[in-house]
């Protein structure tokens, strides 16, 4: 299996930058949070996938450490999915909302 | 994430365990072997446990709270009780009185410790199951 690496586009989910007076503290938006547990949803599944890898050509000897890989992705996976959710919630939310 | 981290000792279980069947495979597979290398018939091997910090970062922990370690095999030893003797004069190994020096492995011990370390393999599985279900279960708070 081939997966790329996610590249980060310009997110649009990019947190208005100065809210009152904190300015530099809590700069890290939500886009960017989102960001990286992509890519350490991506990472862990790239662990999942040389694991696999490695118990295909013989170099992994455990079973139970690859499986313990691929569980670890799916867990990860699953997690994402419920951040998204609930960011996509929160969007439809505030379409909902009456002008 | 915490969750990973009962996941990982009971991982480490896992290993020691397998390591421990190759050692009863070993003993059953030479149970009547009279000759090796080393010279002697075949010794009974047996694990040594140990537990063992997983890394820097778990060691912390485990210090902090008090807790959790890994186990592993530290060293496989040689039992060190004489073999038993058997009167076979035409066997090749027979000495000069027609005895046969054959290793001192019990069959049944074998057999319940591989029942044990089945079940220890098992609980620890179980042990990755629910660390799985509890983290599953939390990701359903949100729905």
């Amino acid at each position: 299996m081939n997966t790329t690496p996610i590249a980060s586009p310009g997110l649009p989910l990019a947190m208005p930058q100065s809210i009152g007076g904190e300015t530099s503290q809590a700069r890290e938006g939500f886009g960017e949070i989102l960001l990286n547990t992509l890519n350490q949803v991506q990472q862990a599944e790239l662990r999942g996938d040389r694991a696999i890898q490695k118990l295909h050509t013989g170099e992994a000897r455990n079973l139970h450490e690859v499986m313990i890989a691929t569980e670890e992705a799916d867990m990860a996976l699953r997690m994402l999915v419920q951040m998204r959710n609930k960011a996509l919630e929160a969007y439809n939310e505030i379409m909902r909302l009456q002008v | 994430m915490d969750i990973f981290t009962s996941i990982r000792v009971a991982s480490s279980a896992l290993q020691a365990n397998s390591i421990r069947l190759n050692t009863i495979s070993s003993n059953l597979a030479n149970i009547e072997t009279t000759s090796t290398p080393e010279g002697g018939p075949y010794k009974r091997k047996s694990v040594y446990f140990q537990t063992t910090p997983l890394s820097f970062q778990e060691q912390l922990n485990a210090n902090l709270r008090n807790g959790v370690q890994g186990v592993k095999v530290t060293e496989i030893l040689e039992d060190t009780e004489p073999p038993k003797l058997v009167f076979k004069p035409d066997h090749p190994d027979a000495n000069e009185e027609g005895y046969v020096a054959m290793p001192n492995i019990n069959l049944l011990e074998e057999m319940v410790d591989m029942m044990n370390t089945t079940r220890a393999y098992e609980s620890n599985t179980t042990t990755i199951k629910s660390a799985k279900k509890m983290a599953l279960k939390a990701l359903e708070i949100g729905r």
